[in-house]
């Protein structure tokens, strides 16, 4: 076996088993922000493993898009939000052996259908690595606006619809705060703001 | 590196997910989390896939899961904000005013 | 790599009804709150022309556009036209009950008929992306509808729990179309159909149809993925639960159809027996829990999840016959349910939510016209004959023993007769005890007239379903 190809495999295989260790990180963690930090990780470390597969361009849309404003997103909330740990975190225990049981039956399962046995080497076979001067980003910009115009077209509207609907929740209009309105402002005659009084000078005695 | 060692990784990412959604059923963020996991786990299926079939339809239907990740995030979060304001907690095991 | 400039004139419904979606939202920021009808007036205007549109456009005839990822034939016209005339009564239904509670904002329109426009590419389907896509519009839109009412902690628990689980849904649904696509090599409907024939590896095929199913069944609300649909119904304004209610419905007996028949129709020994556990499930649970509701908007809930499992069940069947009796079913089911919530609408009022079951007591004594109205609507949701209820249920019912589930139709006679009780009690209630309140029922004429219409074309579609009935299996033939 090709060496090079080796050390490009006990990579994928590291980046793994740290991928998986700080996804547990996630959901066992004490507070949100550092289930938060442990999800960034997990992210750095699966676009690792989608470089591995050679999809480069969507591994830094995965840093750029999830680390970069996604997660972002999530840690303004957790700091905004006065969240009382201790309380959330009461059934934890509770949940522990079941949520346990779920997730070990429901991974054996899985493998087993996955595994080798269904997706080995013998039925889908490795294939040639694309040379240096291949580009996915033109690969994938080429379909993206031609073969798939319309299901772009559906996502700008997606987007489109996140924005307004988070404007119309969260927007509020405080009645308590104050603010400046220019166009008063500017509009102000004398005549409001100055009252000229006349009154009869007054000598002192 | 065979198809099912990724496919396992994704698999296992996938049931980390599952049991997040279960473990933390009180608190809504690390569900939110737990299902940018699930998604996690569905897009390293989909590179998988199209990385050995050769076909690029895989990577450009995770580029728009990416994105409608993002926006459901954002709605997520918002509607996560407009609970809090209401009700001061994101405890789900709390929302009881609706009797199932 | 050859690319042919796609045809986008079959798509003209959407694209009218996106831009309109859009001027709507502009316009709406530049309106005073004196005239905010006006965002009302023009979203009616959009699904009028809109009908016009797909009405002068017809065809039965199935065409593909967009490199295979949009498909316009006879279904999709007749569910579109469907689901414009749906949204358009819930609008005029929704009116004001939205003014009486300060929610009438333009939001609540352009969202609207963003989620409409998410339902017409749910419905004209042809990728498993366009079919995600349009899901997630859809759910998107509805999420964000349902939490509109920002002060009531009902309304956002509700959204909560529908975001989350909508979610979760989303992601089982993406993971069983990633196996798929893995197994398939393809994300086009036609050609999964194609190979899904020819896949030798059976146990990964099923367990990709699992998930996806799953994912499917959590959106349609059926057993044992119904927990958030009760909850919702009663934690949203009634403004918007008779949206979600009615024309999604249309847009999920679309998504059932185009994933399971035109996508995995190869293969459908692998999922019959998976769907049938869904219907009988669903019509168990849906019926007997409903019967125990005090909440007029939670039995109401039932009762969807009950008629999800009736039709789901012409799809069991698989073939055109139960396709079109399927469609006949979302059609008349959408009909009876928007009236049955214009009923709660119409009995509550400001500051004050007709939500109760013993809110109907005496309803007959308070107006006789409107109990004679809710009469029809709770008789046709029954199935009594020979109302627009009965027809549907008898097609579907036909089109399962004709190919030979015998017991699965005696399993949901039986089960809809037991159905029936809560239905025909809010009729004893309506006739037959005292009235609690005697407060006079306010409503605006165009409401009063809607309703009417509404209940009496439940009637009349009932003797005589034969035009509904053979325009269905026309179209599910023709495509």
């Amino acid at each position: 076996m090709n060496p090079e190809i080796n050390i490009a495999q006990y990579i994928t295989y590291v980046f793994a088993a740290f991928s998986l260790a700080s996804a547990l990180m996630v959901i066992t963690a004490k507070n949100p922000v550092q289930a938060a930090l442990a999800l960034v990780l997990t992210f750095f470390l699966s676009a690792g493993i989608w470089l591995t597969l050679e999809a480069e361009f969507l591994a830094i849309t995965l840093v750029l898009v999830y680390v970069g404003a996604v997660m972002v997103l999530f840690l303004f909330v957790v700091m905004m939000l006065d969240i009382n740990m201790a309380q959330l975190r009461a059934g934890f225990i509770r949940y522990l052996p079941i949520g346990l049981l779920v997730a070990v039956l429901l991974a054996v399962l899985l493998i087993m259908v996955v595994g080798p046995a269904h997706f080995g080497l013998e039925q889908f076979a490795a294939p040639t690595r694309h040379a240096a001067d291949y580009s996915n980003v033109r690969e994938l910009g080429r379909v993206m606006y031609t073969v798939y115009v319309y299901p772009f077209e559906i996502a700008s509207v997606i987007l489109l619809v996140a924005i307004i609907a988070a404007i119309a929740l969260t927007l509020r209009r405080r009645p308590d705060t104050k603010r400046q309105d220019p166009t008063q402002q500017i509009a102000v005659k004398r005549a409001d703001r100055m009252r000229v009084v006349d009154m009869k000078a007054e000598a002192k005695k | 590196m065979a198809l099912s060692d990724y496919l396992i990784f994704s698999a296992i990412l996938f049931s980390i997910s599952v049991a997040g959604i279960f473990l933390n059923r009180k608190n809504v963020i690390i569900i939110l989390m737990s299902i940018e996991l699930m998604l996690l786990a569905v897009n390293t299926n989909f590179i998988a896939f199209s990385y050995y079939l050769g076909d690029v339809a895989g990577q450009v239907f995770v580029f728009f899961i990416l994105t409608v990740a993002a926006a459901e995030a954002a709605i997520g979060l918002a509607i996560l904000i407009v609970l809090f304001r209401n009700k001061r907690t994101i405890d789900v095991e709390e929302l009881d005013s609706l009797n199932g | 790599m050859s690319f042919e400039i796609p045809d986008v004139m079959p798509a003209l419904p959407e694209i009218f009804i996106l831009s309109m979606a859009c001027i709507i939202l502009v316009v709406d920021l530049f309106l005073s709150k004196t005239s905010r009808g006006a965002s009302y007036m023009l979203s009616q205007a959009t699904l009028i022309i809109a009908v016009l549109i797909t009405v002068a456009t017809f065809s039965e005839a199935s065409v593909l556009s967009f490199s295979d990822t949009f498909v316009r034939d006879g279904i999709a016209d007749v569910l579109k036209i469907a689901v414009y005339i749906a949204t358009f009564m819930v609008f005029l239904y929704a009116k004001d009950y939205l003014k009486d509670r300060g929610l009438f904002k333009g939001e609540f329109y352009t969202l609207g008929l963003f989620a409409v426009l998410g339902m017409m590419i749910l419905i004209s389907a042809h990728n498993f992306l366009t079919i995600y896509l349009g899901l997630e519009l859809l759910s998107l839109s509805l999420y964000a509808m349902v939490a509109l009412h920002r002060d009531s902690i009902q309304a956002s628990e509700a959204a909560m729990k529908y975001f989350v689980l909508g979610a979760i849904a989303s992601g089982m649904l993406l993971y069983g179309m990633s196996m798929i696509y893995g197994i398939t090599g393809s994300l086009d409907l036609a050609v999964i159909s194609a190979n899904a024939a020819n896949v030798s590896d059976n146990i990964v095929l099923i367990f990709g149809i699992v998930f996806l199913l799953i994912g499917v069944a959590f959106k349609l609300g059926a057993v044992p993925f119904h927990m958030w649909v009760p909850d919702v119904y009663q934690g949203a304004p009634t403004a918007v639960t008779i949206f979600i209610g009615s024309a999604p419905k249309l847009a999920a007996f679309a998504m059932l159809m185009r994933l399971l028949m035109d996508g995995l129709g190869s293969v459908s020994a692998q999922w019959q027996d998976i769907l049938i556990l869904l219907v009988l499930l669903s019509l168990a649970v849906g019926n007997i829990v409903a019967i125990a509701q005090v909440n007029i908007k939670r039995m109401l809930a039932y009762s969807t999840i009950s008629h999800i499992g009736f039709l789901m069940l012409g799809v069991v069947a698989g073939t055109e016959e139960g396709v079109s009796a399927s469609m006949f079913y979302a059609i008349t089911y959408t009909l009876m349910s928007l009236g049955g919530f214009a009923m709660i609408i119409l009995l509550s009022r400001k500051g004050f939510e007709a939500e109760k079951l013993a809110d109907f007591k005496g309803l007959n004594q308070r107006s006789p016209w409107y109990a004679f109205l809710m009469l029809i609507l709770m008789f046709s949701m029954a199935g009594v004959p020979p109302f627009l209820g009965f027809w549907a249920k008898l097609s579907v019912l036909s089109a399962v023993i004709s190919v030979d589930l015998v017991w699965l139709a005696v399993a949901s006679v039986i089960f809809s007769i037991i159905g029936a009780f809560y239905y025909l009690r809010v009729i004893k209630i309506m006739y037959f005890d005292k009235a609690e309140s005697s407060e006079p029922i306010h409503c605006s004429k165009d409401m009063s007239l809607l309703i009417s219409v509404n209940a009496f074309a439940v009637l009349l579609i009932g003797l005589f379903p034969g035009g509904l009935l053979s325009l269905c299996l026309n179209v599910v033939s023709a495509s």
